[in-house]
């Protein structure tokens, strides 16, 4: 009886496991054929049946990529962007959710709509304002101006409040009683616990980040200032594009994203695990 | 009741998600009708000379006739450019060698930003004139058909002629006339050209001689009749197909203007003379029956199979041999060159025609360099100095010879460089040679929706493809929508 049970699970883990795979495969898949088109010559990339395998790892596409672009320099200038934008994000979403999550006030359910429904607004529409802002505030040419309309983001804060109601409040309540106020209680106790949502809203705002074309072309007028994907752009022409150079320069900036996936990894994976049970 | 709050939360957010999705096309579509709003006034300037008068801010009259031929003082200027691959190292290049030549004994420094493809500079440029931060315009901005009625109504244009007129040395009489007449509006002189191409046809000789087409097709019967010799499949069995391409706003322009029209040898797609004598008002293909005649020919061509209605990837294609024919612009000439290199040998042929009683050409495409006044009259002396540079003799064979792009002055083809190159590789001349062939009639289209205009095309060829509409349909469905852009679109900018 037991032995069946026992032998009924590790069928469903197998199962579990195999679909798992196929799916984790079907992810990865567009990255590695991304990174390994990288290595390969107009020609190769171009056959019929495609191949998967370069035939040999030559390093001509990234010799290319640096040649023509400074992208080494629009990686530092995404990373502080990303970093710039993603950090503030997360500060404001954090403190927000913190006053909708543990504090009472007169027209709270309001306010958290009103946040909410600036989801609603599509980016595009809030281009020419945003713009007319920002070159008010003088702030074109600058990596503030660049990353400053991602400072407030209303998705991270929904997320940080429906994660901070599941902390009883009288955590909040045993704190204050110790003395503590409530930017000690964030720090001290809320960060702490909600450590992995933090890590994962700010890898994902990160990567958001780091893929806006238009918005940095627009509020930089130097070229050291611009963002990798300008210089993806800068290695296509509107009549013919060499897709193996275009993986080359997309596998090149795949790099700190990458890193900062390893480094935070640990984190995300518990965010999801916790994000799971909650739910 | 939480619950019903959490659904209509995720629905919140399903609806952000997914407008975040559609983010880049979005922006520049939904941005294209857009120089309604303020530039509505500067409109009926385009009359006469009208840029600097018609700016409210250049109030220190015609400024051109007082701006000094070269700048005294060091000048800085900024050059928003839409070259990019080869071409964008080419002008990076360029800057550079003005900035250490004739740019430091004039006392010039170009600051060259690269603003993304034209039409995000063109996205980019209408921002800053909607919102007025004319600060922010560059002094000299390369621009292509996308922006150019952009540019004609900023109020903010320092055009050729305005320069001229401040610098009488200068004579563009140096320049190939069809290239500057390209960018030629109402009789002003807008931009000074920098990088024009045509349109021919590429084609796999190495193929088309195994088959025994003895010379390259050049109408669309004779497309068919090459298509039915060509095997179906290339030698490791792939489909083989003869052509491939879904026509847009400049492919339009040219298969219609090679049919000689009433009173002009070209006809045009729109009305003042495919909207260069004045705001292009309604279809004229359509009542002229050119867009049926190009479009029975068109649908023959799809019918017979020797054409599939494919526009991206045909590069790819004809380099692996599984394209014949493939027509595109000459600026990717040299690329196409190194890409192709001895896999098989390269054809080039003029750009084929609806049929034999229609005249050979095509427009010119590509861009040119355009000055902004700011009210500086040194800057516009010192970007009148670098627009002359990137279009002298030198640069240009450069610039030729390193993209496909034909040279924009005359002088380059006396270069023994540019010569040498030509001879080397035959297919450069190939361009110029049509230019010369094409009738001065033909124009290239501007209409204000112009982005709206090309995929609307595209939308109604492809529906004759794939929904097997009659070209009568077609033609009906296509002249209803495209008239119907025109008129949304002068209705609102009026």
């Amino acid at each position: 009886m037991r032995g069946s049970r026992k032998r009924r699970a590790a069928a469903f883990d197998a199962l579990a496991t195999a679909v798992a795979i196929c799916i984790g495969l079907a992810v990865v898949f567009p990255i590695v054929y991304c990174v390994l088109g990288a290595f390969k010559t107009r020609p190769e990339f171009a056959s019929i049946p495609p191949t998967i395998w370069p035939e040999s790892f030559h390093l001509d596409n990234f010799r290319e990529v640096l040649a023509k672009t400074p992208m080494l320099r629009y990686m530092l200038n995404s990373l502080i962007t990303s970093t710039i934008g993603s950090g503030a994000r997360i500060l404001f979403a954090l403190l927000a959710a913190y006053a909708f999550a543990f504090y009472e006030f007169k027209g709270k359910n309001f306010f958290f709509f009103l946040v909410l429904a600036t989801t609603m607004l599509p980016a595009d529409t809030l281009i020419v304002t945003n713009y007319l802002t920002v070159s008010r505030l003088h702030l074109m040419d600058n990596y503030l101006g660049m990353s400053i309309i991602y400072f407030v983001g209303a998705t991270q804060m929904f997320m940080l409040r429906q994660h901070f109601r599941t902390i009883p409040q009288d955590f909040r309540d045993a704190a204050t009683l110790d003395g503590c106020g409530d930017l000690g209680f964030i720090t001290r106790v809320l960060l702490p616990i909600s450590r992995p949502v933090v890590m994962t809203l700010f890898v994902q705002s990160f990567v958001t980040l780091w893929n806006v074309y238009l918005w940095t072309l627009l509020v930089t007028n130097k070229d050291s200032l611009r963002t990798v994907q300008v210089g993806i752009t800068m290695l296509t022409t509107v009549e013919d594009t060499n897709y193996s150079l275009v993986m080359a320069g997309v596998a090149l900036l795949l790099i700190p994203s990458f890193i900062l996936f390893i480094i935070l990894q640990r984190n995300i994976v518990k965010g999801m695990l916790s994000g799971g049970l909650v739910g | 009741m939480k619950k019903k709050l959490a659904v209509l939360c995720c629905l919140a957010m399903l609806a952000a998600a997914m407008a975040g999705c559609s983010g880049g096309s979005a922006a520049t579509t939904t941005a294209a009708p857009a120089p309604a709003a303020p530039e509505t006034t500067a409109a009926p300037a385009t009359t006469a000379a009208p840029a600097t008068t018609a700016a409210p801010a250049a109030t220190e009259a015609p400024a051109a006739t007082e701006a000094p031929a070269a700048p005294a003082t060091p000048q800085t200027i900024t050059l928003w450019h839409s070259m990019s691959d080869d071409a964008g190292v080419l002008m990076q290049r360029f800057v550079e060698d003005f900035n250490a030549g004739p740019g430091k004994e004039k006392q010039i420094t170009v600051e060259a930003v690269f603003q993304g493809k034209y039409s995000d500079s063109t996205t980019k440029l209408r921002t800053v004139l909607q919102t007025e931060q004319y600060a922010e315009l560059p002094d000299v901005m390369q621009i292509d058909a996308t922006g150019i009625v952009d540019y004609k109504t900023s109020g903010k244009a320092y055009t050729v002629d305005d320069a001229l007129a401040a610098d009488p040395s200068y004579s563009t009489g140096d320049l190939v006339e069809a290239v500057l007449k390209a960018w030629n509006y109402d009789g002003v002189q807008l931009g000074m050209p920098f990088n024009a191409s045509t349109t021919v046809m590429f084609y796999n000789k190495t193929l088309l001689d195994a088959a025994g087409v003895a010379s390259a097709p050049s109408t669309f019967d004779e497309i068919i009749e090459a298509a039915a010799k060509l095997p179906a499949q290339t030698e490791d069995g792939q489909d083989l197909v003869a052509y491939a391409q879904i026509p847009n706003t400049p492919t339009l322009a040219n298969w219609i203007g090679q049919l000689p029209g009433a009173g002009a040898n070209a006809s045009y797609v729109v009305d003042n003379r495919n909207g260069r004598d004045g705001t292009a008002t309604k279809l004229v293909c359509d009542s002229e029956g050119t867009l049926l005649r190009f479009l029975t020919g068109w649908k023959n061509m799809l019918d017979s199979g020797a054409l599939i209605n494919k526009g991206d990837g045909l590069s790819d294609m004809f380099y692996t041999g599984r394209l014949a024919l493939y027509t595109t612009s000459t600026s990717n000439l040299n690329s196409i060159l190194t890409t192709v290199n001895k896999r098989f040998e390269l054809g080039c042929a003029f750009y084929p025609r609806i049929d034999s009683s229609a005249n050979f050409g095509a427009t010119i495409s590509g861009s040119a360099m355009f000055m902004f006044d700011k009210g500086d009259d040194g800057k516009k002396a010192a970007a009148w100095e670098f627009v002359k540079y990137l279009a002298s003799p030198e640069v240009q064979a450069r610039f030729s010879t390193g993209t496909g792009y034909f040279p924009v002055n005359k002088g380059t083809y006396e270069i023994a460089a540019y010569k040498d190159h030509v001879a080397k590789y035959p297919q450069f001349a190939v361009g110029v040679e049509q230019l010369n062939a094409t009738s001065p009639d033909m124009m290239g289209v501007t209409v204000g929706p112009s982005t709206d205009f090309y995929y609307a095309i595209q939308e109604y060829v492809t529906a004759m493809a794939d929904e097997d509409w009659t070209p009568e349909e077609t033609a009906d469905e296509m002249s209803a929508a495209l008239n119907g852009l025109l008129d949304q679109y002068n209705k609102a900018n009026q």
